[in-house]
């Protein structure tokens, strides 16, 4: 009779294949590039299958707006979320200002400034906005992503590339990048960003319910799982580096 | 709006320059920059169109949504316009400071577009006084350098030219109840006629001359600029002086003309390329932000 | 790593939303063949010589069967000789999205090692996905993409043809279109009947064919019967309109042109709406989801009182049409002239069939030859079903199954296909298995998936699980049951604490240790949701290596528990409540009598005995506080079966006799849950699975204060307690049964006792128990709900971990309706087994005369209960042939007058009890009068010894 999601999706069939083909511990194909925009200091684009996300950085410059903003010790990381109106499969009212971008603004923020060096630019401000073009899932960690090549572009020092994924806890397995598909099918997910030379996590955020034994497993999948992002965005920082040193070396 | 400070001197040259029909960027005064277009770039959206102008840069998504007629036109659907300045042009936007433009921009798209003139609006009707099509065309602001409007209104037009609104079916009973079936095949969709879909084109007042695509740095040197909307025909349909400062009649009619003509050879190329692009079909290898 | 695939995105459009999925396309899916060497797999599923003797197939072949082969023969498919098949995802999915029931029975074939049945990921593999074309319905791609899959194992196989000689791959579809592609791209393709009836040596598989489109022509004549039904999207629009009306359709019992369509309204706000006539019933069958429209109100009618069976035999189709019309008019005419009439209808389209397998026997057809015969279902609210077999004459006296394959609207009856055979009507092993079809008790052998979850054996308890654990195996605990009892689930414990206090510890099996949500053994037993007891059988909701072996408390090993542990005083007030997942090692399993016979020994001091009397003074303090709150002490008969140990044939019945442990065990099990409800609640105010038991509506008790009334005595019943203490004071002298008797007419006013999520309810009090809480937490063994309520409290003192949906309130909600759903339906399967037994009892006695009581009062007849058999019967007083004697029946008494005596409730009467057997489905107990002496209408005492007679088979 009824029995258990029979009416929802099946989120891993018994073959070990999830609802898009991958198998639990896959990433979605990332694909990135840097420098896409002229006027910001540095800006770059990346998607995660169908979760697209536009980042660009400016400064550090001076304070913008109020005085009291001001560190003496270290630049103030100002950050921005937003989603594109038509990046959801039912159109958003707004872009920004809802109660979930605000949270993922401070998110962002305290994640870059567990990364950047701002000790390097005392009384200045860095601005990293981030608006996300398509939405399938997984928004904050693509934001990250972007945010990080952003930065990377823009010349800014960090400690090491921040890498963030999402993962989900299905029939006791841990799922790497949830899609939206998988993300509203009553997933347990977390999400964690991770600077993987050290190992260090910069934010983790897990708002479902999840017994203590299991969040071991489901952190050290979400560890491997940034550690692979992390390797494309290598990939993507040399091959750009490559690239501009050929138009600009010679 | 974005905007640059530009020295006493740069202004000088910048007129001089003008005044000789030779711009900074070494155009003429109604050449356009490099314009590109790509259709289809948000693949959740029902048409979209990413287009860039210099360094200039908008995204035009539109979803179409199953609304209720407005009570004067029972017979029409209609588009809504909403502009979205984002932070990621420019820090100014950042918060709130993006809406008054967002407001201005998305007021004249509405009276441009939003018209039986441009768009066949009657196509959009479902039952009359009961459902219609609402077209939601949401742009994205995401690189300011002058010319919002030519680029924004190049957008539009390539997306409405991609947009592709599912097919319903309409079962009424006895009673005359009526019941939308959106059809179950993907490709069962409906075009929307864009040959009428106006363009805009800004013309710039700087020094006595006036002109076209006009950079940040040559707008700082303008007083006022008109903007134009004008179809393939050649055909005025909207104008509107915008700016602070003032146009004599003269000089509007000189900039009308010159916006007629400009415009009715923007038209051509860009179905051309709209229709070229289209033709590849699945075949097409998408670039997006990729390229 | 995701270097290997392509990157297909898929499209689809939902309401006006649009969707993008993205769908990957791999290079690592195998074909799961033997044979292959190409393909990495590590066990391949698929064997190398696939042979099935087929006169089609000469050659050793995979078969492909297609999603509408597989929803209408899984009958087929599930018998052993099916082998070596390939389940596209394709179809998988397909059928997961059509039907439910199958898509489960399927996933069992699957799991099954013997049947070797491959699950092919078709959509995933870069070489079999294809895409929607253009113009291309659903269906249709989805077809395509079957064949394109079989194309690919086609020539894939060749490749690895190396050893295996001309191992082919045979796709199995019933559509022509279909066929026709699939043949003209080269595949091997069969219609599935064909294939079956090309099996040599298998010729009892083509009974279970269910019957094609094609097919269904033959059979039926081709004039239109019924109205068409509409489509499914017209009727969501006049649902939505509020044209039609959606509800669930249920047959009426007694007459086979008459139902009501039950259409749940708003809360409370439910309508049924009758309908009659076969037009009007236009083909659905008892339990469909179907839509209604009403009739103006001028043609509304009153439900017949005319008892109506369709016993026309499978004639000429004409002639039965004429003795229908000038039945459905006597109705019409009955019906006029009532004044009560109802809301009328008539069904215009069925939106969801509920068909499943019917249990029946069969009714041969008058030509000697023919191979068409009709069915009639145990169950009278299903139609006869008209299906082919040529084994008709060995079937004939056999209880079978039956699905319906079809009902087209030329045809009078259904079309069906034969499931099995159950066995000889009549025998007890057949009747116990039609109970359990009938009250759709999953009853099958647990699975190879299920069992694949049980623990190794030997088992013992880790030291990990040791550590875990609160070690208790030195407490003096024990259990009490009932004798034979093997399924213990619950021990209990008392000692005296130091501090003059005492110890009471309740430990449950820890049955959720083993049982790992979301796991098949756990999906199959919250499929089942109960153990259900019949007499003499015992279908089990986990296997029985838990039921009666690791989870059950047995004496003298160690068993893990959950463990209930309270502090109370001498007075049995709780002064510490604590849980603790526990280890235990129980001194005695003891029975209700041993443990009673030992607390009564004054000569015994021993630990256990001492546990005992400790726990037993504290029951009655508890349950008087219980009472004096206002807690219910009813009765209800329960009949116990001597069984005679050879024959298993019942021997002597007799009541249940309840002692003072019985109640001593009740009452602190009911302790535990309502202190285990508490803490799940305080702890998940929103998902806690709770059971509550709503006050009955005042009109409920009308029945039992008129039958009060008649003997003068008063019950109130503006509360529980009013109510308890109103029948215990209630006696009449010189009637020792009268309280009893009002006891049992007080349990049937009460409503059902129903779990739920705490999350989705206001009300949670208990009635009965008059507690403001309750639960079940002490038999997880064999109840669902426990092993809910275990994982909760688990959770609650971090014993355990929590899954999505335990928390989920929705997902909690749906599972407590399928536990309600099992319950009520087990409840009924034990009493038709009581009663089936009962007429074992009775056939093997004869006739009976006994003494008894009239229970309620009809208007033509009266129900008399047994006390000594726990029996109740009808006594009827008119007759279907002959003119019945005078009756009076006055609804204020409620009184019977028939002829000059007059029958009250409670009246004392002699009755002589037979069994009748004339319909061999629906064998009775006949009651009939012997006193009061009325003439004419009561019958001389017969021969209390007689001979048993054998029943007559009739036809």
């Amino acid at each position: 009779m009824v029995c258990g999601n029979m009416a929802g999706l099946e989120l891993l069939s018994d073959q070990g294949y999830r609802l898009d083909g991958r198998k639990a511990s896959e990433l979605r194909k990332v694909q990135a590039r840097m420098g896409v925009f002229a006027q910001a200091d540095g800006s770059a684009y990346l998607e995660q299958g169908n979760t697209k996300a536009l980042a660009v950085v400016y400064g550090p410059h001076e304070i913008r707006g109020s005085r009291s903003w001001i560190r003496h010790d270290r630049a103030v990381i100002n950050c921005q979320y937003s989603m594109a109106t038509f990046s959801t499969a039912e159109r958003k009212r707004r872009p920004h200002g809802d109660r979930k971008s605000t949270e993922m603004s401070l998110h962002l923020k305290q994640t870059f400034e567990a990364a950047v060096m701002t000790q390097l630019y005392p009384r200045s401000q860095i601005d990293i906005y981030v608006k996300i073009l398509q939405s399938d899932g997984g928004n904050y960690s693509v934001c990250v992503n972007a945010a990080t090549l952003a930065v990377i572009d823009a010349g800014i020092p960090m400690r090491d590339y921040v890498c963030a994924c999402s993962v989900g806890f299905v029939d006791e397995t841990p799922l790497a990048d949830l899609c939206y598909a998988e993300e509203s099918g009553g997933v347990s997910s977390l999400a964690l960003a991770l600077l993987p030379r050290g190992g260090q996590i910069a934010l983790l955020q897990m708002d479902a319910r999840l017994h203590q034994d299991h969040l071991d497993a489901l952190i050290e999948a979400a560890m491997t799982a940034c550690k692979g992002v992390g390797k494309v965005l290598d990939e993507v920082v040399r091959l750009h580096l490559k690239e501009v040193s050929v138009l600009t070396g010679e | 709006m974005a905007t640059v400070k530009v020295s006493e001197a740069e202004k000088v040259y910048i007129l001089h320059g003008i005044r000789d029909d030779l711009r900074v960027d070494g155009r003429g005064c109604e050449d356009y920059r490099h314009v590109e277009i790509e259709t289809d770039v948000v693949s959740n959206t029902d048409g979209s169109a990413k287009v860039t102008l210099g360094d200039t840069a908008v995204l035009v998504g539109i979803k179409a949504d199953i609304g209720k007629p407005r009570p004067m036109v029972p017979n029409e659907g209609y588009l809504e316009f909403f502009v979205d300045c984002s932070a990621n042009a420019t820090p100014e936007f950042e918060g709130r400071g993006g809406e008054e433009l967002g407001t201005e921009l998305s007021n004249t798209l509405y009276k441009v577009f939003n018209n039986k003139h441009s768009v066949d609006l009657k196509s959009l009707c479902i039952s009359a006084g009961e459902h219609c099509w609402v077209l939601y065309v949401d742009v994205l602001l995401l690189q300011c350098d002058g010319n919002l409007y030519d680029a924004i209104s190049v957008a539009i037009k390539a997306a409405l030219f991609n947009t592709k609104i599912p097919k319903v079916h309409i079962s009424a009973d006895e009673e005359g109840a009526k019941e939308i079936e959106l059809s179950d095949d993907p490709y069962d969709c409906m075009r929307l006629d864009v040959e009428n879909v106006p363009c805009i084109v800004t013309l710039c007042k700087v020094g006595h001359r006036h002109v076209v695509d006009v950079t940040l740095q040559e707008k700082a040197c303008s007083v006022a600029s008109l903007i134009i909307s004008v179809t393939h025909t050649g055909t005025v349909t909207c104008t509107r002086k915008l700016g602070g400062g003032s146009l004599d009649p003269e000089s509007i009619f000189e900039m009308t003309e010159a916006g007629k003509r400009v415009g009715k050879a923007l038209h051509a190329p860009l179905m051309k390329l709209l229709r070229q692009e289209e033709s590849l079909g699945k075949t097409r290898q998408k670039v997006g932000f990729l390229g | 790593m995701l270097k290997s695939k392509t990157f297909v995105k898929k499209t689809r459009a939902g309401g006006v939303m649009k969707i993008v999925r993205e769908h990957y396309l791999r290079d690592d899916i195998w074909c799961g063949s033997e044979i292959c060497a190409e393909c990495k797999q590590e066990s391949a599923v698929l064997q190398t010589d696939a042979s099935i003797e087929s006169d089609l197939c000469s050659y050793p072949h995979y078969v492909i069967p297609d999603t509408n082969v597989v929803l209408h023969q899984i009958d087929v498919l599930e018998d052993p000789v099916i082998r070596n098949v390939i389940i596209l995802q394709t179809v998988l999915q397909e059928v997961r999205h059509r039907s439910a029931p199958v898509y489960k029975r399927l996933k069992d074939i699957i799991h099954e090692q013997e049947k070797h049945f491959y699950t092919f990921t078709n959509e995933h593999h870069r070489e079999t996905f294809i895409e929607r074309e253009p113009g291309e319905s659903a269906n249709d791609s989805n077809d395509r993409a079957i064949r394109v899959a079989a194309k690919w194992y086609s020539q894939h196989l060749k490749k690895a043809e190396s050893e295996a000689d001309g191992l082919k791959v045979v796709l199995l579809t019933n559509d022509q279109g279909n066929k026709q592609k699939a043949e003209e791209s080269g595949l091997l393709v069969y219609r599935f009947e064909e294939y079956i009836k090309s099996l040599l040596g298998n010729p009892e598989l083509v009974d279970r064919l269910a019957l094609s489109n094609d097919d269904k022509h033959d059979i039926t004549s081709s004039k239109v019967l019924f109205p068409e039904h509409l489509h499914l999207s017209r009727i969501q629009a006049g649902i939505k309109s509020g044209t039609f009306l959606q509800g669930t359709f249920r047959a009426s019992r007694d007459n086979y042109l008459e139902a009501t369509v039950f259409v749940q309204g708003e809360g409370e706000d439910s309508t049924e709406v009758l309908i009659q006539g076969l037009q009007n019933l236009n083909r659905a069958v008892y339990q469909d989801l179907v839509a209604v429209q009403l009739l103006p109100r001028s043609q509304w009618v009153a439900p017949s009182s005319v008892v109506l069976q369709d016993e026309g035999a499978a004639k000429d189709d004409n002639e039965e049409d004429k003795e229908e019309e000038d039945e459905e008019k006597s109705l019409r005419i009955s019906a006029a002239a009532e004044a009560a009439r109802k809301p009328t209808g008539q069904i215009v389209g069925i939106i969801k069939r509920n068909w499943r397998p019917f249990c029946g026997m069969l009714n041969l057809s008058q030509i000697k030859e023919s191979t068409r015969h009709l069915f009639t279902p145990a169950d009278r609210r299903i139609p006869r079903i008209r299906i082919e077999t040529r084994q008709a004459s060995t079937l004939a006296g056999q209880r079978i199954m039956v699905a319906i394959d079809g009902w087209p609207k030329h045809s009078r009856y259904p079309n069906g296909h034969f499931v099995r055979s159950l066995g000889n009507a009549g025998d007890k092993e057949t009747e116990q298995e039609v109970l359990l079809l009938e009250h759709d008790i999953p009853h099958q052998a647990f699975s190879q998936a299920v069992l694949s979850f049980l623990p190794k054996m030997p088992w013992a308890i880790t030291p990990e699980d040791m550590g875990r654990r609160e070690d208790l195996r030195l407490l003096t605990v024990c259990s009490v049951d009932p004798p034979g009892c093997t399924d213990i689930d619950d021990a209990l414990h008392c000692r005296e604490l130091d501090n003059g206090n005492l110890e009471v510890g309740v430990h449950i099996a820890d049955v959720s240790h083993f049982i790992r949500p979301g796991n098949a053994m756990d999906k199959e037993a919250a499929s089942r949701g109960t153990t259900v007891y019949l007499c003499g059988k015992r279908i089990d909701m986990v296997p029985e290596l838990l039921s009666s072996n690791l989870c059950s408390l047995r004496s003298n090993v160690e068993r893990l528990a959950f463990s209930c542990i309270w502090e109370m005083n001498h007075k049995a007030e709780i002064i510490k409540t604590r849980f603790t997942k526990s280890v235990i090692k129980s001194k005695a399993s003891l029975t209700y009598a041993e443990a009673q016979m030992m607390i009564d020994d004054s000569t015994k001091n021993d630990d256990i005995t001492k546990s005992l009397r400790g726990l037993n003074k504290l029951a009655k303090v508890l349950k008087r506080k219980r009472i004096e709150k206002g807690a219910l002490t009813l009765s209800s008969l329960e009949v116990r079966f001597h069984i005679d140990s050879e024959t298993h044939d019942p021997i002597d019945l007799q009541t249940k006799e309840l002692m003072e442990t019985n109640s001593m065990v009740e009452e602190f099990m009911l302790l535990a849950n309502i202190s285990v409800a508490r803490k799940i609640y305080d702890e998940f105010p929103d998902c806690a699975m709770l059971r509550k038991h709503p006050a009955p509506p005042p009109s409920n008790y009308d029945i039992l204060l008129k039958a009060a009334k008649s003997k003068d005595v008063e019950i109130h019943t503006d509360s529980a307690k009013a109510l308890a203490d109103s029948l215990d004071v209630a006696r009449v002298d010189g009637f020792p049964y009268f309280n009893t008797l009002l006891r049992i007419l007080a349990t049937r006013c009460m409503m059902q006792a129903v779990y739920f999520c705490s999350g989705m309810d206001s009300d949670f009090h208990h009635y009965g128990l008059a507690s403001a809480i309750y639960t079940h937490f002490t038999s997880p063994i064999r109840r669902y709900a426990d092993i809910i309520v275990h994982r909760l409290l688990a959770v609650a003192i971090a014993a355990d971990s929590t899954y999505p949906d335990l928390m989920d309130k929705q997902k909690q909600s749906a599972l407590s309706i399928n536990l309600n759903y099992r319950h009520k339906m087990s409840q009924y399967a034990q009493r038709a087994s009581v009663a089936f037994h009962t007429q074992l009892f009775f056939k093997s006695r004869g006739i009976l005369n006994e003494e008894g009581f009239v229970l309620f009062v009809r208007k033509n007849a009266i129900i008399v209960l047994i006390p000594k058999f726990g029996l109740e019967g009808t006594v009827f007083f008119d007759a279907k042939d002959k003119a019945g004697p005078n009756l009076h029946f006055d609804e204020e008494g409620p009184t019977l007058k028939v002829e000059q005596h007059t029958f009250h409730i409670f009246d004392m009467v002699k009755v002589t009890i037979s069994l009748d057997a004339s319909n061999i489905q629906h064998q009775k107990i006949r009651m009939s009068l012997i006193e009061p002496v009325i003439s004419g209408v009561s019958v001389p005492a017969p021969d209390v010894e007689p001979l048993a007679k054998k029943p007559k088979l009739d036809r």
